[in-house]
């Protein structure tokens, strides 16, 4: 099969990928990588051409990447097979023709995206050498032993591949029989029992019902709940008080907050583009309402899936249902790559990369540049899926510069789109007065400078080229002249000594500064007179005229005005400039966006894309047709349409309950949410290198069991948050601890629940709720930029504020430049998909925690209700503890309390004196240590 | 052996990222900032692979882009042939459009006993020349500044990777259990923004620790939250005490938690920090004649010069990666037109501070096991743009090394008669890292993460250490 593509036919280049194609091409002269003994054909002569000129060569230049010791491009040249066979890219020498041997192309360095040795050109002589022999037929003496290929052994064959557990259909598996049959609530205990019997464990006990209450509500609705619910509960001593509770936190709209955000992890949610140029993502918000919405619905999540990837191509496709192709639109692109092929193909890979993590847990990305490593994925497979999402239109075609836009859809309507109009042109009008007020600022000092020029000139004499600013504008106030054009000029005439400034260092370095002064002034004067032929002028040669008019009229010359605004303008003229900058920047980033939605559309459809050798799309190989991965292909075959992209037949496939992968990876995500840790630990991950199953059969019952429900999430919690499994206590006797310890260290098995540590949202939202500050409005758009506004441009400056009451999940996500609560405390990076955050201890929480605004606020704000609420101290306490911690203090903890605040009421709180109020400070003090410590961001 | 190290710490990481170890919280209670001790845990220093030359590095980044044909690369011919067209074909892919060949406003002179030839633009790092390295032949970053900005940072510029500023952390630890591992003073948020100095996917510690940000002058620059404005040292010091005992209980109840004990040192720790940034932030304390060496007598020079004389004090505190950025409000380096006026205007504000560093780093025989490396995210074209600018050039540009364990007064690798292409000695940006890298002590092939199925490298696939520059 010849293999001739339109970049390579470009080139005029041609790639053989297999000895018939040579033999049939190039039936003439007998190529050399003609599967016949080389030796017969080699002539002594030859041979020694070839060792005394050609292998030293190939040894000092090409063989550090290309030989055994490193294979590059999966090319050997250390060797007779591996020169015949070629790299990855195909042969590299058609035997006899140079002009077509990739080799010689190489080393000619004629194509830039191709040239060897890559840290410099051959000599001439050393590329005369190469190509003589490959004219020769590139004559080589047999290998000794026959050697490997040198490429790498892929991970998995297709076969061994639906051998593996996560590749096998979900099983349907038997409840097991337990002994300690009463501890089990629903099916889900009896696998984990079932695991902790055959490993001799027994599961801790119950939790009691203060820890229950606090852990269900954050774990459901992401807050903790009034002191009047908590005691209202733990008095409920009702069989089904548990499960009420849960039914009431699943109905609550604040429980689509929680959980929604989960999937935002997994969706790599975020408000800006991030990565290369950082653009306000205006409108993402409605996806991320979209998703909070589905969750408070209990949408299917079959359903859910099919709208994320292919909402636009459904029968019926509502708006809702395109914000939900945000999902493929969301993720960070190189804006300014110049590229737009490159662009293009690694938006592709992006989307492939996060539907195979979100949907699949599989590393689908590992694929582009060559088959997988580990898993049964080849190139082949992920170029049949980047056919489809190729096929997808995810820019817009529009952009601003370099810059280029991501596909939205408008639905405004004619009075919104008039209305925008205007907007758009006020914006514009404010920019261009800002403009024009600076262009008419610096006109103004450059006039002025022109007018001074030999003042410059002269003034500069009077200090050296090294003097600091500071001297400078002492001289430049003498002669009154600009600071910064003064310290200009003296550059300007260290650099040029020639024409116009020739007499100054004449007559400087002579000591003649008054004379210097009396030529230029009346020089520059003959030459800006009107009248040229004046008698000024005549004392002058007009060379010399023309010079003047030249030096002084550059723009960039000796009196440059500096381009930075703060150098150039007096600080009222920078007031005012900067006024109107940021009037320009605040009309814009309130200003209404154009009612649209992030989405996706049909591109030019293509039904086979070339795989693209080693990932490059300047290096493309053979064609493959859209297609599933094979290892997960249906029996009956994949169909995709002629003149539709395919992504609807892939959310079909994904979504159909024979697909090994979709339901398990899914059911496995609640769980790690619910638990803090998966059945597979590695969300992201169901290949060879992720994580074996803890309970396979568990997985498999539960994937099923979600199927069977119509894909309910709302059916999983409930089964989850009422088994026994999720209700154990976090802690155990030190015996029984110890004895567990030691066959299950990592408590894979469950013996005892997770001690977890509250998410950045988490912590943040609580830290509003117990200080009575928080707004639980839900939805709408949180980000104070206007759609495909600039972030960040140059100037670094950080225009998102994070001091909004409301969720955190509401609060902006800015890649590039997370708010730093988010950071510090694990949110994950919104540029790639996270089903399981860490979890690490650094040393910045603690200056968080300790010093920031955020904390000592609701600190503030919590002191006040605990003083409105009782003039006890005794009382106060205890009504502390029950809101930050769910419970009463012990009598050694109110002691210490009153203690604390006693101490610091006898001090004096002179620091800052935010608050000349002692009694509130020590109280605030007191509130604040609360929030600090490990009680509050801890559940157990 | 190195491999299993890591492997081992990552277990330990995937519970708790603590940092510092072992720390007696005694020692916060007492309230004394001590003097750094031994640290312990997953950060703890550790000793490289290989014999090196390097114990830390100083970045001294140029954000836009510095021209080399301008500063460290003379091209006669295109001096000679200016107004010409560039007599060989232009890059597939160009940022902007290019005219013919615009030669150099400036003036090279050879300096030194290397008499290598440096341009008008740099007098005082001119009188250094003896101690550079001058990599004339650097390319392979992305023709646009945001791309750019990530592959030099991070070695890729199609996603977000740990930044070589984390790997060195992760690779070598810490030496100073009261300081960042890794600072970056002033840098800028645009065009990758923290993705220049985070850690992704490698554990938190090995982030960057920014200090301001390129909106901000040097002098204003400090750590977010480093300290409390409404109680006074002896007040946090009982509150600490009293969040102390708060724990205490917690522990009781909760049980024994690796997490909870190391939240403990996390205080301790940060407690810390707060009594050395200022400190060591404090610039007062230096000589009227350092001041002056760095040029912070002189407003031209004071910002630049602020920021290394911050990164020598870090330096000499035993940070192991500090960079230090020239950007500011404007273009930076960026001289798509008005190429004389801009250069003029950076190269004055860089060319004393720098010069100043270098010559102070060797006076406290810094410079030994220090090394320095300048440079910007590409070089520009020996094309014009528009009458009087160059436009973005990665396809061959030129950075500098100093210090431990690279030639003085040496040049490496060329590019063509015109400055367009690296020729000679090709050096991409891949090889720059491995060769950072060999410098520190890294072997660039075997110091990995793994992470979503595979392993990670800086270098991804590729990297090679250019030899020809160690001493």
């Amino acid at each position: 099969m010849v293999l001739l593509n339109s970049n390579q036919a470009r080139r005029n280049v041609v790639v053989l990928s297999g000895l018939i194609a040579l033999a049939v091409m190039f039936s003439g002269p007998s190529a050399f990588a003609l599967d016949q003994p080389v030796s017969e054909v080699v002539s002594a002569a030859d041979l020694e051409f070839f060792e005394k000129h050609v292998r030293p060569l190939l040894v000092s230049k090409c063989y550090e990447c290309h030989s055994a010791s490193d294979v590059n491009g999966g090319l050997r040249l250390d060797s007779l097979h591996g020169l015949r066979r070629g790299g990855d890219s195909g042969a590299v020498i058609v035997a006899k023709q140079p002009d077509h041997s990739r080799l010689i192309e190489a080393v000619r360095y004629q194509n830039r995206d191709m040239q060897m040795p890559p840290d410099g050109r051959l000599a001439d002589a050393q590329i005369a050498v190469l190509e003589k022999w490959v004219a020769m037929g590139a004559p080589h003496p047999v290998d000794s032993t026959r050697s490997s290929n040198g490429r790498a052994p892929t991970g998995m064959s297709v076969e061994e591949g639906r051998q593996f557990w996560s590749f096998r259909p979900v099983a349907d598996p038997d409840v097991p029989s337990v002994s300690q049959a009463d501890w089990v609530a629903n099916p889900i205990d009896a696998f984990v029992l079932n695991r902790l019997e055959e490993a001799g464990l027994r599961p801790a006990s119950r939790a009691d019902r203060r820890t229950l209450i606090r852990r269900v509500t954050l774990d459901l609705i992401g807050l903790p709940l009034t002191i009047n619910e908590v005691e209202a509960f733990v008095a409920d001593t009702s069989d089904d008080a548990f499960a009420q509770l849960v039914d009431r936190l699943l109905a609550s709209p604040q429980y689509g907050v929680r959980w929604g955000r989960h999937w935002l992890d997994v969706a790599r949610y975020a408000d800006s583009n991030g990565l290369d140029e950082n653009l306000a993502f205006g409108n993402a918000w409605r996806y991320r309402d979209y998703v909070m919405q589905s969750f408070n619905d209990d949408k299917q999540f079959n359903l859910f899936v099919t709208e994320q990837l292919a909402g636009d191509l459904l029968p019926d496709s509502t708006l809702e249902a395109r914000t939900a192709t945000g999902f493929l639109v969301l993720g960070a692109k190189v804006l300014a790559e110049p590229d737009m092929e490159k662009l293009v193909m690694d938006t592709v890979d992006e989307q492939l990369d996060t539907v195979g993590k979100a949907f699949m847990g599989m590393t689908i990305g590992c694929s582009r540049c060559h088959d997988h490593k580990f898993d049964p994925l080849t190139q082949s497979d992920y170029y049949a899926l980047a056919a489809i999402f190729k096929s997808t239109k995810t820019f817009s075609g529009g952009n601003t510069g370099a810059i280029k836009y991501w596909n939205e859809h408008s639905f405004a309507t004619e009075a919104e789109k008039e209305q925008l109009k205007n907007i758009d042109a006020e914006i514009a009008a404010k920019n261009k007065a800002a403009t024009a007020f600076a262009n008419t600022a610096r006109t103004n000092i450059r006039t002025e400078a022109e007018s001074k020029a030999a003042e410059y000139l002269y003034a500069a004499t009077r200090f050296n080229a090294a003097a600091t600013l500071r001297d400078i504008e002492a001289i430049a106030n003498e002669f009154n002249l600009h600071a910064r054009i003064l310290h200009h000029c003296r550059k300007h005439l260290e650099f040029n000594h020639n024409g116009f400034f020739h007499a100054w260092h004449r007559l400087h370095e002579a000591g003649e500064n008054g004379q210097l002064r009396t030529y230029y002034t009346a020089l520059i004067s003959a030459a800006m007179s009107a009248d040229k032929s004046s008698a000024k002028a005549a004392t002058f040669t007009s060379q010399d005229i023309e010079a003047a008019r030249a030096a002084v009229k550059d723009a960039s010359g000796f009196l440059a005005v500096p381009p930075k605004a703060d150098y150039a303008f007096d600080t009222e003229t920078l007031l005012e400039y900067f006024r109107l900058q940021e009037e320009a920047r605040l009309v814009e980033s309130r200003a209404m966006d154009e009612p649209s939605v992030m989405t996706v559309g049909e591109e030019k459809i293509l039904t086979s894309l070339p795989i693209h050798i080693r990932g490059s799309h300047t290096n493309l190989g053979e064609p493959v047709a859209r297609n599933f991965p094979a290892v997960m292909r249906s029996e009956s075959g994949t169909s995709l349409p002629e003149d539709q992209s395919g992504r609807l037949q892939l959310a079909q496939w994904l979504t159909s309950e024979q697909h090994p992968l979709t339901a398990r990876v899914f059911v496995n995500r609640v769980w790690t949410w619910h638990f803090g840790k998966g059945l597979v630990g590695t969300t992201e991950n169901f290949g060879r290198l992720g994580d074996r199953p803890s309970h396979p059969q568990l997985l498999d019952w539960l994937a099923r069991e979600f199927m069977r429900s119509g894909w309910s999430v709302k059916h999983l919690h409930r089964l989850i948050l009422n088994s026994s499994t999720w209700q154990m206590a976090s802690t155990t006797s030190e015996a029984t601890a110890a004895e567990a310890e030691a066959v299950d260290p990592e408590n894979r098995l469950l013996w005892k629940f997770r001690l977890q540590r509250l998410s950045a949202e988490q912590i943040r939202d609580s830290l509003l709720q117990v200080s009575g500050r928080l707004d639980t409005s839900i939805g709408g758009k949180s980000v104070p930029l206007r759609n495909k506004q600039f972030v960040f441009n140059h100037t670094s400056e950080d225009h998102t504020k994070y001091d909004s009451l409301r969720r955190a999940a509401f609060l902006p996500v800015i890649r590039n430049n997370l708010y730093t609560f988010f950071e510090q405390f694990d949110f994950p990076d919104p540029t790639m998909p996270t089903g399981h955050r860490n979890t690490t201890t650094v040393a910045p929480q603690t200056l968080l925690m300790m010093n920031s605004e955020l904390v000592m606020d609701s600190a503030d704000a919590f002191a006040r209700k605990l003083i409105d609420q009782s003039s006890d101290n005794t009382q106060r306490i205890t009504f502390a503890y029950q809101a930050a911690f769910g419970r009463h203090p012990t009598d050694i903890e109110t002691q210490q309390a009153m203690a604390f605040v006693a101490l610091l009421k006898a001090e004096s709180f002179t620091a800052a004196g935010l608050d000349a109020n002692d009694e509130h400070r020590a109280w605030a003090t007191f509130c604040h240590s609360l929030f600090a410590s490990n009680e509050f961001i801890y559940v157990k | 052996m190195f491999d299993r190290q890591l492997q081992n710490r990552r277990q330990m990481l995937q519970t708790s990222a603590v940092g510092f170890g072992g720390l007696a919280l005694n020692a916060l209670l007492g309230g004394e900032a001590q003097a750094a001790t031994k640290v312990e845990g997953p950060q703890a220093a550790k000793l490289p692979m290989l014999a090196a030359r390097a114990k830390r590095i100083v970045f001294l980044f140029m954000k836009g882009g510095p021209s080399h044909v301008d500063t460290f690369d003379p091209k006669p011919l295109l001096t000679r042939d200016h107004g010409k067209p560039l007599p060989f074909d232009l890059p597939r892919v160009t940022f902007a459009k290019q005219g013919n060949l615009l030669k150099s406003p400036w003036k090279f002179k050879r300096f030194g006993e290397s008499g290598l030839p440096v341009s008008e633009l740099f007098p005082h790092v001119a009188q250094c020349v003896d101690d550079l390295c001058i990599l004339r032949s650097v390319h392979g970053t992305n023709p646009a500044h945001g791309g750019a900005l990530l592959k030099l940072h991070t070695g890729t510029d199609q996603f977000v990777r740990p930044s070589m500023g984390s790997w060195v952390v992760y690779g070598l630890g810490t030496e100073n259990q009261n300081l960042p591992a890794f600072v970056t003073i002033c840098p800028t948020l645009a065009h990758g923004g923290v993705n220049n100095w985070g850690s992704a996917f490698l554990p938190a510690y090995c982030q960057g620790t920014p200090i301001g940000n390129a909106s901000l002058a040097a002098s204003q620059a400090t750590v977010k939250h480093i300290r409390n404005s409404r109680l006074s040292e002896d007040q946090q010091r009982r509150q600490l005490e009293f969040i102390g005992s708060l724990n205490q209980h917690h522990m009781e109840s909760a049980g024994r938690n690796q997490a909870l004990e190391g939240r403990l040192n996390s205080f301790e720790l940060a407690f810390r920090m707060q009594a050395t940034m200022p400190e060591v932030q404090d610039l007062s304390t230096e000589s009227e004649s350092t001041q002056r060496l760095y040029g912070i007598d002189d407003a031209v020079t004071e910002d630049f010069g602020r920021q290394c004389l911050l990164a020598r004090r870090f330096l000499e505190r035993d940070v192991r990666f500090v960079q230090v950025t020239h950007s500011d409000s404007e273009v930076q380096w960026d001289q798509h037109s008005n190429l004389y006026h801009g250069h003029t205007k950076n190269a004055a504000e860089v060319d004393k501070p720098i010069a100043g560093l270098l010559t102070d780093l060797k006076a406290r025989g810094l410079l030994e096991d220090t090394l320095v490396l300048w440079g910007g995210e590409f070089g520009r074209t020996p094309t014009a743009q528009g009458n009087n600018g160059r436009d973005h050039n990665p396809h061959g540009f030129t950075m500098w090394m100093a210090g431990a364990g690279v030639k003085g007064g040496y040049a490496y690798g060329a590019t063509d008669d015109y400055g367009y292409y690296s020729t000679v000695d090709r050096m991409h940006i891949h090889d720059l890292h491995a060769t950072m890298l060999y410098l520190l002590g890294l072997n660039h092939e075997r110091l990995t993460f793994q992470y979503a199925g595979r392993d990670f490298r800086l270098t991804d696939v590729a990297g090679n250490v250019a030899h020809d520059i160690l001493v």
